[in-house]
């Protein structure tokens, strides 16, 4: 069984070995010991609740109880951008018009911002390939809107999720190519690790700092500003079935997608509902809605220092669940404990 | 004897026919009889104007072939190029990128919309006929306008700068354009000269052009070769320019990409050379035996009758006086006694 649970000090050997499969284009998993140790104390330090909100970073790791394996990470950041600079690009609109030659010209441009500093964000996200079946991929991405429901208050108002940018099959990112590559002049990779290791001055000395009409730039860099990476689209499909949308900011290297949302505006924060573990009766299904038997459910337990969560086919009914006894131990709950719970999937008919 | 003189009411048809001649996209001459007129009468005013600040004034000089009077060259001189609005360039900024955490230093080229030439008196309009091209009439044509300038800085800036037409293709295309005007304007470099007029001092022409800098680095390879490189005509221009002392590189045309040259006064050599020197009458067949001949543009010291002709004579720069046979008096108008600028071609 699968059971998404907070971070602790003894996965740091498993997480690495899981940060050397991810490859390039994901800047905040990098297989170095020093980094994720580094970061494995601060999410640590952030269930416990020993650093202020806007320090933490909070880290889940999807766990495989059959046999005792990390399957998957992500990550929630609570701020972003507080202690270096975050950059994104804009993407603008300029008219320049002339009445006297009847001409008006729509162009956008690339603004550089910091628009997005003091964002939470959702990063980090990778599954070992080998559980890339069923439900997994959804279980873990959305197992902390979960953990975002039920602590709304340790989170700003904003969420983020910076999506990989689309690269050739060569690995080629056609935007670093037509314009990082000629103020940076290194290979994308490189300032990919650079940008990971946290020297991200560089940004700010090199980047041209005035907007760019995106006209100048090559055609196949143009086109894929703001498309994802293949291997990123269902991921980036999943977020916006939770509220998460594209408002016009992309990354400064790949420009892959940046999705936000407030966080009052997520799906879990207005259909997520807290039940107590315990019988069901039938008296109570009978006037319950009607739900389709197989629709699975997230479940977590309302823990913070050791927030767990899984998938189950019990549903909630009338504030009651009637979780089995194997899912109550994965999730560290006994009967009468309070748990939170969201249908994993957009209910097709919400109004029924 | 080539003589160089202010333009005539006369002038028109003479000015009509050159203007016909003369490639398109090369902004020299303007096309219509009743435009070539008003050049012609503005620059009439102009001479004849009281200049205490200099402003829309602009000068028109014509070579005079020696053969039956007709018109060979012109060659005009604005007081400020931005007269009635400002002159736009683009000025080539080079950004140095230094990040000593990764030890990287390069640098990047910028073009920037500016207005910094509004100021400057502008040379332009220069254009000299087939058989006086690469001669010593072209090269006093060019420069008369700034020996005009030596005897009236009031009229002037004290700086000047010359746009020279950049490369076209052989359908009057401009790679520059193409990569970044044609984006802005959605019409052919062409279409855009004509309907602009060949002016670079509209209005609208900063509603249409990019406010922010274009980095060099993100224009195609054809136009990135274009900037401030000069169509073949403008390359007598070029070289009578540079030796004059004008520099090329700091401004390129918004247009075609074209080189701008441009200088202060004191770095030019009919500035820093003008000789001013009292006219007396050479002998009718100078011993030439004696010193070797030199050749010297020599203009009229009248603001008001300006005229400039070529002549040989020994080195002036010892003497008082310079000695000008008869005829080439009677070309400048001068008689005994008056004072004339000289300089060596």
């Amino acid at each position: 069984m699968l059971v998404v649970r907070a971070i602790t000090a003894n996965d740091l050997d498993a997480l690495y070995v899981m940060a050397t499969q991810v490859g390039s284009g994901m800047t905040t998993l990098k297989p170095d010991m020093k980094m994720m140790g580094d970061r494995l104390a601060i999410a640590v330090a952030s269930f416990a609740e020993t650093i202020p909100p806007e320090k933490r970073d909070y880290m889940f790791v999807m766990e495989d109880t059959s046999n005792g394996r990390i399957a998957g990470v992500c990550a929630i950041k609570g701020a972003v951008g507080l202690t270096e600079p975050f950059y994104n690009y804009r993407i603008g609109t300029l008219v320049h018009s002339s009445r006297e030659l009847d001409v008006f010209t729509r162009m956008d441009t690339l603004y550089l911002s910091n628009d997005l500093t003091g964002s939470t964000e959702l990063c980090s996200l990778f599954l070992a390939p080998d559980y890339r079946t069923g439900n997994n991929g959804k279980l873990l991405s959305k197992s902390r809107f979960l953990f975002i429901a039920q602590f709304p208050h340790l989170f700003t108002e904003k969420l983020i999720a910076e999506m990989r940018g689309y690269q050739e099959e060569s690995g080629r990112s056609p935007f670093y190519e037509g314009l990082g590559r000629h103020f940076f002049k290194m290979d994308f990779d490189h300032v990919d690790d650079l940008t990971a290791v946290g020297k991200k001055s560089f940004i700010a000395e090199l980047m041209p700092r005035q907007p760019l009409y995106v006209d100048y730039l090559p055609e196949d860099a143009q086109k894929v500003i703001g498309k994802v990476h293949t291997s990123t689209a269902p991921a980036r499909r999943l977020l916006e079935q939770e509220g998460l949308y594209f408002e016009g900011y992309v990354d400064i290297f790949d420009a892959g997608p940046v999705l936000q949302a407030r966080v009052s505006e997520l799906r879990a924060m207005r259909e997520s509902t807290l039940a107590e573990i315990g019988l069901t009766t039938d008296w109570d299904s009978a006037c319950a809605p009607e739900s389709a038997p197989a629709e699975p459910m997230l479940v977590s337990n309302t823990t913070l220092k050791d927030f767990r969560m899984i998938l189950s086919q019990s549903v909630p009914v009338n504030g009651a669940i009637a979780l089995p006894e194997a899912e109550q131990q994965l999730l560290h709950c006994h009967t009468g404990d309070t748990v939170r719970t969201l249908s994993l999937n957009l209910r097709k008919n919400p109004h029924v | 004897m080539y003589v160089v003189r202010p333009v005539e009411l006369a002038d028109i048809a003479a000015l009509e026919a050159l203007a016909a001649v003369t490639m398109p996209g090369v902004h020299t001459l303007p096309k219509t009889r009743e435009k070539i007129a008003d050049m012609i009468e503005r620059s009439i005013a102009s001479f004849a104007a009281h200049v205490d600040i200099p402003s829309e004034e602009s000068y028109l000089l014509v070579l005079e072939s020696p053969q039956d009077k007709t018109i060979v060259g012109t060659a005009a001189i604005f007081a400020a190029a931005g007269s009635n609005g400002t002159y736009f360039s683009f000025r080539n900024d080079v950004i140095q990128q230094v990040s000593r955490d990764l030890n990287i230093s390069h640098s990047v080229h910028a073009l920037t919309l500016c207005s910094e030439l509004t100021g400057y008196s502008q040379l332009s309009s220069f254009y000299v006929g087939e058989q006086e091209h690469g001669t010593p009439e072209a090269a006093l044509l060019s420069r008369a306008r700034l020996m005009f300038a030596v005897l009236a800085p009031h009229r002037f800036a004290d700086r000047f700068f010359v746009p020279l037409a950049g490369v076209t293709d052989a359908d009057g295309g401009s790679p520059f354009w193409d990569a970044l005007g044609r984006k802005f304007f959605k019409m052919d470099f062409l279409d855009a000269e004509r309907v602009i007029g060949g002016a670079r001092n509209r209005t609208l022409i900063v509603e249409l052009m990019p406010h922010y800098p274009v980095y060099v680095p993100l224009l195609p390879g054809d136009a990135q070769a274009a900037m401030g490189q000069i169509h073949p005509s403008g390359e007598l221009a070029f070289n009578l320019l540079t030796a004059e002392g004008f520099e090329a590189d700091d401004y390129i045309d918004i247009f075609d990409g074209g080189p701008i040259l441009q200088a202060h006064k004191n770095s030019l050599r009919t500035f820093n050379g003008a000789l001013q020197r009292r006219v007396t009458t050479a002998a009718e067949s100078p011993d030439r035996g004696r010193e070797p001949q030199l050749r010297y543009a020599v203009a009229s010291g009248s603001e008001h009758n300006f005229r400039a002709v070529i002549t040989h004579c020994a080195a002036l720069e010892s003497q008082v006086n310079v000695a000008l046979p008869a005829d080439v008096q009677e070309a400048l108008q001068i008689a005994e006694g008056d004072t004339v600028i000289c300089v060596r071609i």
